[in-house]
């Protein structure tokens, strides 16, 4: 379904739409309030920016040395080109270790691989460990935000959910008992797990160890216990140096809920004594996005979601609404390279304010990159027959100016003076949800020339 | 031809011209942080507590008066062997830590602009005790305390397992309500040595 479609549907509960709204931009005001403390955020920004955009441009050597190092470190190094081939992979390595039981933390990578239901179809046990993607995989559906993944539901669902799948106690909604139950819950299924999937932050070439930030502790209570602990990566997660994790690691937790750091940032570098550490580099459609000069950027992001929580449209619509593993503006330039016909609506999911551009920790030109989509999407995927018409009759328009001025003249004059039920009618997008203005009686042209005479 | 081959041959055929690498200048950052007030008031933003001690001696008085009804202890502090409740060497598997009730690690690194204490596996007989542990006490001396993360890295010497901790666990995950204690310690004292 088209985000259009998906976002009408969420629209229909106009509460919950303003509820959601708000708590996004709640999340995106403690950001602002934490980047302003910061003596020189933008120069960290740019380093952010040119530390990736230099990696990018030399990352078969880096991941090369990053493979090297991390074999010398005892850990097992596998590549996959696509996700199938990461699946299996991590099934490999599983059925090898006996492992039915399997905690993973935060990886939207294996989202994006659907490891889950493949690991699940053996009967292999597979836990989200972190509390909100716990929370939608109880209720089975994907996350509907990368950095928080339940955000969608309110505490009410969740204590529905709890007392149906955890046997909890009807508590209204108490965040505090819902979280210490979960605690609790998976505690026993940490105790238990045979083997530990994490999702990767960054992964250093000079070092071959990889970092993992999270605020519950999650990552490492599955990474420590279990005799097995299988670290996934898409392969633009490389940055050259350990001191380059300073930059990083200063951006990425204020620009994604305005906490100076995550709780944690670990860094596993040899596995523990006794215990094996697997690192699987996927591929998966960024090499082709590397070859797009115009949309190379996108593989910058470091996944903080402060361009979905300012996403005016994000905010409103929803992350389900993108039908992708990442939904938002970041979303929408990542998509369309790996399926341009199912994404093709994405792009348009946005007003180009270039909020998104703007809170960027590693200063991806989002909204240029809509834009740039839009061109090519307009090009070779069909588009309305209205849609067509209007952009080919507007086009004409706004290319002479006598005419344009006509035009206007009308227009304000049918704002005016037609009733609703004509200029709210159905061609008419901008008269679905709300009351057009009065049309003044002045163009801007002619008050501008008016105020000009004034003054001279 | 192998997926590594594949993926890496790719890339070097899609990858743009070679781009310099920035240079990191520090200066940029500087704001002449009073380290102490800035470590301690950004522990306390991230929900932890600190309390100023002068010896080791005076810590475990002061951990006694905090948690006084602990059964399962471990510390790693020197001379504070009589306040360990467990044997380390007897563990035969992590998960047999599960009630430990209260960890005290000594840091040599912590960082004052987001509160963040380095601890390393070669200081730890088991890398999950910090995560697994109800409640984790760390020691600090004052001068071990960086203003920011870029002067904690120039520190950082190799280890095999390190982790930057900043406050205890914790979730906002149910309607963005800050909830203290997720899945690793429920909560986080600081002890910082004069």
């Amino acid at each position: 379904m088209s985000h259009p479609k998906l976002a009408s549907i969420f629209n229909k509960d106009e509460k919950r739409v303003n509820w959601h709204d708000k708590a996004l931009w709640f999340v995106r005001h403690k950001r602002d309030l934490s980047v302003h403390q910061v003596k020189g955020w933008e120069t960290l920004r740019n380093l952010g920016h040119g530390i990736k955009a230099h990696t990018l441009s030399n990352l078969d050597n880096y991941l090369i040395q990053f493979e090297d190092n991390a074999l010398k470190n005892g850990v097992q190094v596998h590549w996959a080109a696509n996700g199938d081939e990461h699946n299996k992979i991590v099934h490999r390595i599983l059925k090898e270790n006996n492992a039915k039981k399997v905690v993973k933390s935060k990886s939207m990578l294996t989202e994006e691989c659907h490891l889950n239901p493949f690991l699940e179809a053996d009967d292999i046990e597979v836990i989200d460990t972190d509390l909100g993607e716990r929370i939608v995989q109880l209720a089975k559906e994907p996350p509907s935000h990368i950095v928080l993944p339940a955000i969608h539901k309110n505490k009410h669902e969740v204590d529905e959910l709890f007392q149906e799948h955890l046997g909890t106690e009807p508590c209204n909604g108490d965040p505090q008992y819902l979280t210490h139950e979960a605690r609790k819950h998976l505690r026993e299924k940490f105790i238990e797990a045979d083997a530990a999937i994490t999702g990767v932050n960054f992964a250093i070439a000079e070092t071959g160890g990889v970092v993992v930030c999270t605020n519950e502790g999650n990552a490492d209570m599955g990474a420590h216990l279990a005799p097995v602990h299988i670290a996934c990566m898409g392969v633009e997660k490389i940055i050259p140096k350990q001191d380059h994790l300073g930059v990083f690691l200063r951006l990425l937790a204020r620009s994604a809920t305005g906490q100076p750091i995550t709780t944690y940032s670990s860094h596993f570098k040899k596995p523990r004594k006794g215990t094996k550490m697997h690192i699987v580099i996927v591929d998966n459609g960024r090499s082709e996005q590397l070859s797009r000069p115009d949309f190379r950027a996108s593989l910058h992001c470091i996944r903080c979601g402060a361009c979905m929580n300012t996403c005016p449209i994000y905010r409103r619509s929803g992350g389900h609404s993108y039908d992708a593993t990442i939904p938002g503006p970041i979303g929408s330039i990542l998509s369309p390279g790996k399926d341009l016909k199912k994404h093709s609506t994405l792009p348009f999911a946005s007003t180009l304010c270039g909020s998104c551009s703007d809170v960027c920790p590693v200063k991806i030109d989002i909204h240029t990159q809509l834009y740039k989509w839009r061109q090519i999407i307009t090009k070779e995927t069909k588009q309305p027959f209205v849609k067509k018409k209007s952009m080919a009759i507007m086009g004409n328009v706004f290319s002479k100016p006598s005419q344009f001025e006509r035009v206007g003249k009308i227009a304000r004059w049918s704002l005016r003076h037609l009733p609703k039920s004509i200029i709210n009618s159905k061609p008419n997008a901008w008269g679905k949800a709300r009351d057009l203005p009065k049309g003044p009686k002045q163009s801007f042209d002619q008050w501008y020339n008016q105020r000009q005479d004034k003054n001279e | 031809m192998g997926s590594r081959a594949k993926i890496l041959e790719k890339i070097k055929a899609n990858k743009p011209d070679a781009l310099a690498l920035p240079n990191l200048d520090l200066n940029a950052f500087d704001e002449g942080l009073n380290l102490e007030k800035e470590f301690i008031k950004k522990i306390e933003v991230v929900g932890g507590n600190v309390y100023p001690i002068t010896s080791n001696t005076e810590a475990l008085l002061k951990i006694k008066a905090l948690f006084p009804n602990t059964k399962v202890n471990y510390s790693t502090l020197e001379n504070t062997s009589e306040f360990n409740t467990v044997t380390l060497n007897d563990i035969k598997k992590p998960q047999e830590l599960e009630d430990l009730d209260i960890l005290v690690l000594e840091s040599k690194l912590a960082v004052a602009e987001n509160g963040a204490v380095w601890i390393e596996d070669s200081k730890i007989p088991l890398r999950v005790l910090p995560f697994i542990t109800k409640h984790l006490v760390l020691v600090i001396d004052e001068k071990s305390i960086v203003p920011y993360m870029h002067q904690a890295y120039q520190k950082i010497e190799d280890f095999h397992f390190g982790v930057f901790i900043s406050g205890p666990s914790k979730t906002a995950d149910i309607e963005q309500s800050l909830v203290i204690g997720a899945h690793g310690a429920l909560s986080l004292t600081v002890l910082l040595k004069k």
